[in-house]
């Protein structure tokens, strides 16, 4: 760690000279002003803490680092250490980029129509929906559906704008997606930067029902879009989608996680469809290992072992469908 | 006087109580907002060239706090999970576990903040991150960010 870094942060609200000045001035005041004084304090002290950078010292780089070191950091609000538990599901690029190591073949019937967004009027049929889509662009990009790609990315913007957070999804991100849509590497990086910004908004904006039920829909559709074509699908794409039985137990702590409302709930009640269909699929936990390979990677082997018949994948189908044809009806 | 006097002092006991609620909710909300600079600013370019994972996995530590992620990493498949803390809150440590809760990494002693790995096979792991205790007089709070990446 770099020591000037921390030597800006550690020096913050720390001003003696500054707090000693405070002091004479409050000495000074009538008491009856006193309380106005004192209702300004906070907005003051808000906006005083920080180190202002030394003259002689760098000018206008001292500042953009002050302002860098200012960013994530205050004095703390609370003295109780607590445990903070994430629940991560895969990402829709994520499952995409396995579907298509996996062999699968691009179906654009499987897709969701574009031109059902405007039916979605609900925030919850447009949060569930939104995860849809998402599932459904990731798709195309990785499939290099150049033309799909924007056409699905400007969809999840009508969404977007549904649900209070149409900035995200902007005219100039939707312009930067069309120069680049021949680059799938860009593309994919336009996306995840999308989505991340929209789950780190909707947790500032407290909307966790909306992130759950996104997270949800794009899990959903990420399945679906697997398991559109079974009876000719290889093992390797089987044992995905068996797997996926992990990612789902992650999606349910996801869920739960949040404070429990009526759509939540629904949506937690429609999975347990699939989580029963999943139970036909039997998981083994074994210790794993870490070993490091020839060329210096770390490689961790071991862990579950994942068993599964035909019959078990047709039922996860059924009721991933079912699930996935209910919400974006 | 005496009535309007208890009036004025009530009126400005409300004021301070209210003035002083918009202020946590104000704190709250913009800390929020300072953690996501933070982490596109400081945390983001350092996964490099693995695809992000989309998930928000950030909050406002103290010293003496603990994390956890718990997801599933993808067989045959490399990540970078990387652990961006601001520097105020000092060296955190992390470590992995397997699904059974066995250790499989700790940070520990190594300088770097983040571990590069390949899995073999499909498993679920948690990541679980301490902030170090502080004696400091006065306790910061700073932004922690669980991040993984995928390539390949």
């Amino acid at each position: 760690m770099p020591a000037r870094e921390r030597r800006g942060a550690e020096s913050i609200c720390s001003n003696n000279e500054s707090e000693y000045s405070m002091r004479r001035v409050f000495d000074r005041l009538k008491p009856g002003r006193s309380a106005s004084i004192l209702m300004a304090l906070p907005l003051f002290l808000l906006f005083s803490c920080g180190e202002a950078p030394q003259s002689g010292d760098g000018g206008a780089e001292a500042a953009q680092t002050v302002e860098m070191e200012a960013d994530g950091m205050m004095p703390a609000r609370r003295q109780k250490a607590f445990k903070k538990i994430f629940h991560a599901v895969p990402s829709p690029i994520e499952t995409a980029l396995l579907l298509e190591r996996s062999g699968i073949r691009f179906d654009p019937e499987a897709l969701n129509p574009i031109d059902k967004a405007l039916g979605y009027s609900t925030t919850a049929a447009q949060a569930v929906n939104l995860g849809i889509y998402a599932g459904d662009l990731s798709y195309s990009v990785i499939f290099n559906q150049n033309q799909k790609s924007v056409d699905y990315l400007n969809t999840c913007r009508r969404l977007c704008d549904g649900l209070g957070v149409g900035d995200i999804i902007d005219g100039d991100l939707i312009e930067r997606a069309d120069n680049n849509r021949e680059v799938r590497d860009s593309l994919v990086h336009i996306v995840t930067e999308t989505f991340y910004d929209l789950n780190a908004r909707f947790r500032e904006n407290g909307m966790e029902e909306v992130s759950g039920l996104m997270a949800a829909g794009g899990w959903i559709e990420g399945v679906y879009l697997g398991t559109r074509n079974l009876s000719a699908s290889n093992e390797d794409l089987k044992l995905r989608i068996a797997e996926q039985k992990m990612t789902l137990d992650n999606l349910l702590g996801l869920i739960d996680s949040y404070p429990p409302t009526e759509e939540l709930t629904k949506m937690k009640t429609a999975l347990s469809e699939v989580e029963a269909a999943y139970a036909n699929v039997k998981i083994q936990q074994n210790a794993a290992a870490a070993t490091a390979a020839e060329d210096g990677t770390v490689v961790i082997s071991g862990g579950p072992d994942v068993r599964y018949d035909d019959n078990a994948l047709a039922d996860i189908a059924r009721s991933v469908a079912q699930i996935r044809n209910l919400y974006a009806q | 006087m005496n009535v309007s006097s208890n009036a004025m002092t009530a009126i400005k006991k409300f004021s301070l109580a209210a003035f002083s609620l918009l202020m946590v909710l104000f704190s709250a909300t913009d800390a929020d907002a300072q953690c996501r600079t933070f982490t596109k600013k400081r945390c983001l370019p350092q996964l490099e060239d693995y695809v992000q994972n989309d998930n928000y996995n950030t909050a406002v530590l103290i010293p003496g706090d603990e994390a956890e992620l718990e997801l599933t990493f993808f067989g045959d498949r490399a990540y970078r999970l990387l652990v961006c803390g601001h520097p105020v809150l000092g060296d955190l440590t992390f470590q992995v576990l397997d699904s059974r809760g066995n250790g499989i990494y700790d940070s520990t002693d190594k300088e770097s903040n983040h571990f590069d790995f390949r899995v073999a096979n499909t498993q679920q792991m948690t990541v679980r991150v301490q902030v170090p205790s502080s004696d400091a007089v006065i306790e910061h709070e700073g932004c922690v960010s669980i991040m993984v990446g995928s390539k390949g």
